[in-house]
């Protein structure tokens, strides 16, 4: 007689798996950290129609030197619109971030500390072409590490859509 | 997730197919060169890329692969006669060279030149660190020989052996970049197991059971390091690496031997997996090869006279639900290797990806799956070589070090993570 583990794994059985979604929409913030990342991010907000992805930019929100410090900024919508930092953050299950080794990570603290606060899983990419140094990769580096609980770096931002896609974003 | 079309890309490895066609652009493990041990011994069969093929070792020691199936009737040439530099039909005498070419059709007079009319599929087999590799790709695109280090070391410094698995191969090697589960599924192997007690790295992962990765593509295929907290707030790192299509080593520990493995497909449902040891300075003990023989470390035990673990399906791994429940193994099934493959089977023969909830820590499998379509489409629409044909693609190592924490390990660990010879792989 068949035992239960070889009749189970077999394709015929797989026939019979329930067709049903397993999860729910996940809500994931993507983030542009720099200039040339907001580029990204726009390019990348166009790209698909994307159920479960909110595309943010950190430029756009964050204060001006001398302007009194809050945290209710920091964030922008892709029209330049100031979004609430910790709203934002509150809504989300998973937030992305995209910096390019060697741009300056003003916002990084910040929307890493809400993360921390509100318990959200951060990744942290970095684009990092073949002509980046690898010092400018390693300035990128110790600012994100200590706000990022998956690191990856990428040479091509076609990588950041297929991510989303296996996100579910 | 992953789309349909994109998983049938990547599972999909039968002749004609893109999948297959990436694998046909590498020298692939086809056989331990044990298998066929002397001139003239008993031939093998052997199932690769969704074809049925015969391999021996003829009376001058040239090595053949080629079809199975004698082009006269179709019977198998595993039951043929090796003898006098060819393989010869047992039904009604054909004969073939090393190179599929029909040497003898006796029924036929010599002077119709008849046999040289027939020709069985073939395929270049060449011996190389225990192994016996093909290359099944176009003869005009063959690479240069296959350069891992643990297929260069003198033989005494090198263990191998292989295994039946029942799934595709790419669920199976997404096992060996998945490193986030080694702290759930082996949990109690790190501190009992030969091949990986003892070693001051298991500090650092028991202590720690919530590593930090970062995933970064290489020249070959990717890095993946996981990141613990070390003294005087460095970090410790342990860097596996992965090398397109089908190759992975993991962070040494200790003065163990390194392991890493292969998979190849045998046919969409089922896949080889190849497991080495190796050490880069010194030859294994005996009591490792004793260790590895008995199912230790990455290593099963066999059904004897096979290449199928002993623990399989059809005894349901002989999971020990009071072991599970009393802490001695996490899902109940013994060794590393088969607590991998038991659940990597239970997934059916090929996962249905789009059911998936990957989560970050999942960024090795999405990235590999990302450099795998990618190679896949350079390949079909220009031609392109696919990362890790290359030989300097294949010379490298894993790595386990401390870093300062504000350093790329890449870089940080940069000689680490190549072959240098005469220098031992950094390990913690």
């Amino acid at each position: 007689m068949q035992s239960e583990s070889a009749r189970a794994s077999s394709a015929v059985e797989a026939r019979f798996r329930i067709n049903a979604p397993n999860s729910r929409p996940r809500a994931i913030k993507i983030i542009a950290l720099d200039r040339p990342s907001e580029a990204v991010v726009k390019r990348l907000a166009q790209q698909s129609a994307w159920s479960n992805a909110t595309f943010l930019t950190a430029l756009a929100g964050a204060p001006t030197p001398g302007e009194r410090f809050s945290v209710t900024g920091w964030l922008g919508d892709l029209a330049g619109h100031t979004k609430d930092l910790l709203n934002e953050i509150s809504g989300a299950d998973q937030v992305v971030m995209i910096a390019t080794a060697g741009e300056p990570l003003e916002a990084v603290s910040i929307i890493g500390e809400a993360c921390s606060l509100k318990r959200v899983m951060t990744t942290a990419l970095i684009l990092s072409p073949a002509s980046a140094s690898d010092e400018a990769l390693s300035r990128s580096l110790a600012q994100l590490r200590p706000w990022s609980l998956m690191l990856v770096v990428a040479s091509a931002e076609d990588y950041i859509s297929d991510m989303l896609v296996a996100l579910r974003a | 997730m992953l789309r349909k079309e994109q998983n049938d890309l990547l599972t999909q490895t039968g002749p004609g197919t893109p999948g297959g066609r990436l694998f046909r652009s590498y020298w692939i493990p086809a056989l331990l060169a044990s298998e066929l041990p002397e001139n003239d011994c008993p031939p093998a069969r052997v199932k690769l890329l969704s074809e049925r093929l015969i391999a021996f070792r003829d009376t001058q020691g040239r090595l053949g692969l080629m079809d199975e199936f004698c082009a006269h009737r179709g019977v198998s040439l595993w039951f043929g006669r090796n003898e006098d530099s060819g393989l010869r039909c047992p039904y009604h005498g054909w004969k073939y060279d090393h190179t599929g070419q029909c040497v003898e059709v006796p029924s036929e007079p010599d002077e119709s030149g008849f046999c040289k009319k027939i020709k069985l599929k073939s395929y270049p087999l060449v011996e190389r660190g225990g192994v016996l590799w093909t290359y099944m790709g176009p003869p005009d695109k063959q690479p240069e020989l296959p350069e891992w280090e643990f297929a260069t070391v003198p033989a005494e410094q090198s263990f191998m052996t292989k295994r039946i698995q029942e799934s595709n191969w790419l669920q199976a090697m997404e096992g060996g970049i998945d490193s986030s589960h080694v702290s759930f599924l082996h949990r109690g192997d790190l501190n009992s197991d030969p091949l990986f007690k003892g070693a001051k790295a298991n500090q650092y992962n028991l202590r720690d059971s919530r590593p930090v990765f970062e995933v970064v593509e290489s020249a070959g295929g990717l890095y993946i390091g996981a990141r613990r907290d070390a003294e005087n707030g460095n970090y410790y790192w342990r860097i596996t690496q992965w090398v397109m299509p089908a190759f992975t080593m993991i962070a040494p520990r200790g003065n163990h031997p390194i392991h890493g493995h292969f998979w190849i497909p045998i046919d969409d449902h089922n896949c080889w997996t190849w497991s080495f040891d190796y050490h880069s300075m010194r030859a294994l003990t005996q009591a490792e090869v004793d260790a590895m023989r008995d199912g230790k470390g990455i290593h099963v035990k066999y059904v004897p006279g096979t290449f199928r673990p002993l623990a399989n399906k059809d005894n349901d791994y002989l999971i020990d639900r009071v072991g599970q429940k009393a802490g001695k193994t996490f899902s109940g099934v013994e060794g590393i290797a088969m607590q991998d493959a038991s659940l990597q089977e239970s997934m059916g023969p090929i996962v249905d990806r789009t059911k998936e909830n990957l989560v970050s820590t999942d960024n090795g499998i999405i990235m590999a799956r990302h450099r795998l379509v990618r190679a896949v489409k350079a390949l079909m629409d220009k031609d392109a070589p696919p990362p890790g044909v290359e030989a300097a693609h294949q010379r490298v190592r894993s790595a386990a070090v401390v870093l300062p924490p504000d350093r790329p390990f890449v870089e940080a660990a940069k000689d680490a993570l190549i072959v240098q010879a005469g220098v031992a792989h950094a390990s913690v």
